[in-house]
């Protein structure tokens, strides 16, 4: 059987000589002190997994950690540098809410046009609309331009179009603690309706009741590397308690051999880790 | 099945055999092509939201487009016919004719510049192919300069009407070719600034100088006087796109005769040149824009 995710030897690789401050003044310099310092840096590399149909993995770490870079990549926002991902049916990315408005144009217009770049169909848009934006509970403000919305508005009515269409694959990135209490418990049972319905769900979270209580698999992330994988409950232990040494002033490990922790499950063998 | 289980192979050598190898110029071209069709609704989305905007912000709205050609065209009949003192017939009309080409051009490339850079956060949040954005300025533009069609009849129908010849219905055809043109400056652009964010500053100066060394304000029989001894140089002065399709404006236009078409198809084969080779470099470009911006 096909899996829902594959990735296989992920390597995701930042240019540091390219970044948003470049000027041609700048790559001058970079020419002339082309030797020197590091030029690259991997966000991500040789991280490998597998997620079934109708499971859920949960992705944890410290920040940095290179989980938001592994979810851009799977949304085919990044191409990876090397290694493959395969994923299979459509994808759905709740990255960060709402930060693509527009905030000129009306609410209304940024349903239409957030659906348009997502390549959904036009007519199913429509078709939602009315329920997008009761979803969203906005009221008469839908018609008004998207500056006049208060930051809760904003992600509320981010968070109602991405979930406006059932995806297969499902990625998740802090969104569940959007908006106040009870938006929040709307919106995670809403999650939690997605969870059953989506073929695949990969979950990045700080909270480790999520991780614990809603997915199947889990793996830590750090530095760019899987550190850990499998049973969440273990891994979310094994977390805790580098965080902890981290906390304390002590280095842990820095790049242990992978944590057993059923990884069989989801498609890693230990012997991957060591090559 | 990814073969990474149980593996001899050193790590370097299977990360080798997973490198994805880039497609080839033929395959890129037809691949963009492919996803501008699929997605020619977002393009069309775009443009009217553009649309909407420019219209909400300001007092006049939509009428600005139509006095913004007009009062360029009277700022520069201003300093031609009082301060230089230009004798030619109907001067509003000549230089009217290049001016609303031109409008069109440059305000298309000034926003095409920051069409990219201004849409960071959706492009860093939804997979979609970023080639559209550029394409809507160039729509953008297009609509317009449709709408500086309607000073242009006012000004031939009022106080110009010798001039009104059926070498007018040509105007569609110079238009096109022109927006092949545009299209491939404009995917450059929007690409390159994503890197050297001065570009935008650059844009605004280097159309300044352009539009001075296109025959806009004068013509290039007048170049072309001034050029005798050096014919090779005129060539030169020939071969900027806008030399070629400002005389072919004027020559439905102002003159009511044919265009050059040898002239005509030359532009247009500089401009396909440019687009394949715009949109080669914007591929390349367009997979590292998430991590640049």
């Amino acid at each position: 059987m096909v899996s829902a995710i594959d990735v296989g030897r992920l390597g995701v690789r930042y240019n540091l000589r390219l970044n948003r401050k470049n000027t041609i003044r700048e790559s001058f310099k970079n020419m002339a002190s082309w030797a020197r310092g590091p030029q690259h840096f991997w966000a991500l590399r040789d991280v490998s997994f597998q997620v079934d149909h109708g499971e859920s993995l949960a992705v944890i770490g410290p920040n940095g950690a290179g989980k938001s870079t592994l979810l851009q990549v799977l949304a085919g926002i990044l191409e990876p540098t090397e290694g493959g991902i395969a994923v299979n049916g459509r994808i759905s990315s709740l990255l960060t809410l709402g930060a693509g408005f527009d905030p000129d144009l009306s609410g209304r217009d940024n349903i239409l046009l957030a659906g348009e770049f997502m390549g959904l169909d036009y007519r199913l848009m429509r078709q939602r609309l009315p329920e997008i934006i009761e979803f969203a509970d906005i009221g008469q403000f839908i018609d008004a331009p998207i500056k006049t919305y208060s930051s809760g508005m904003n992600a509320r009515l981010g968070f109602s179009i991405a979930t406006a269409v059932e995806p297969d694959v499902l990625l998740l990135d802090e969104v569940l603690s959007t908006g106040d209490a009870t938006f929040r418990t709307k919106s995670q049972e809403r999650v939690r309706d997605l969870m059953k319905t989506a073929r695949a769900i990969v979950l990045v979270t700080h909270d480790m009741s999520w991780a614990t209580d809603f997915c199947n698999h889990a793996i830590l992330l750090e530095k760019g590397h899987i550190v850990a994988a499998g049973n969440p409950r273990a891994v979310v232990d094994i977390h805790v308690e580098r965080s902890e040494q981290r906390r304390n002033g002590e280095t842990p490990n820095p790049l242990p051999p992978i944590v057993d922790a059923g990884l069989a499950r989801i498609g890693l063998a230990p012997a991957s880790a060591s090559g | 099945m990814l073969p990474f289980r149980g593996m001899s192979q050193t790590a370097n050598a299977v990360r080798a055999e997973f490198r994805a190898r880039p497609p080839g110029p033929f395959d890129t071209i037809a691949t963009t092509v492919r996803e501008v069709t699929l997605r020619r609704r977002l393009i069309a989305y775009l443009v009217r939201a553009d649309l909407k905007k420019r219209g909400a912000n300001t007092v006049l709205g939509n009428i600005w487009w139509i006095l913004d050609p007009l009062l360029t065209m009277l700022v520069y009949v201003i300093l031609v016919t009082i301060i230089v003192r230009s004798t030619r017939e109907a001067y509003p009309l000549f230089i009217f004719a290049a001016i609303l080409p031109w409008k069109w051009f440059s305000s298309t490339l000034n926003d095409a510049v920051t069409s990219i850079i201004g849409r960071e956060k959706i492009i860093k949040q939804v997979k979609f192919p970023k080639i559209v954005l550029p394409l809507a300025s160039v729509g953008g533009g297009l609509i317009s300069f449709l709408f500086g069609l309607i000073p242009l009849s006012a000004l031939l129908i009022l106080f110009y009407s010798t001039h009104i010849s059926p070498w007018l219905l040509l105007i569609p055809v110079i238009a096109a070719v022109q927006v092949v043109f545009t299209m491939g400056v404009s995917i450059l652009a929007s690409g390159l600034t994503v890197y050297f964010r001065d570009l935008g500053n650059v844009t605004g100066h280097a159309l300044r100088i352009w539009f001075y060394l296109s025959p806009a304000l004068y013509g290039t029989e007048q170049i072309e006087s001034l050029a005798t001894n050096h014919k090779e140089l005129f060539t030169l002065y020939e071969l900027n796109p806008f030399a070629g399709l400002f005389e072919s404006y004027r020559d439905v236009i102002y003159y009511g005769q044919a265009p050059e078409w040898n002239l005509l198809v030359i532009v247009l084969a500089e401009s396909i040149a440019l687009l394949v080779a715009a949109v080669l470099v914007f591929r390349r470009l367009e997979s590292s824009f998430a991590k640049v911006l």
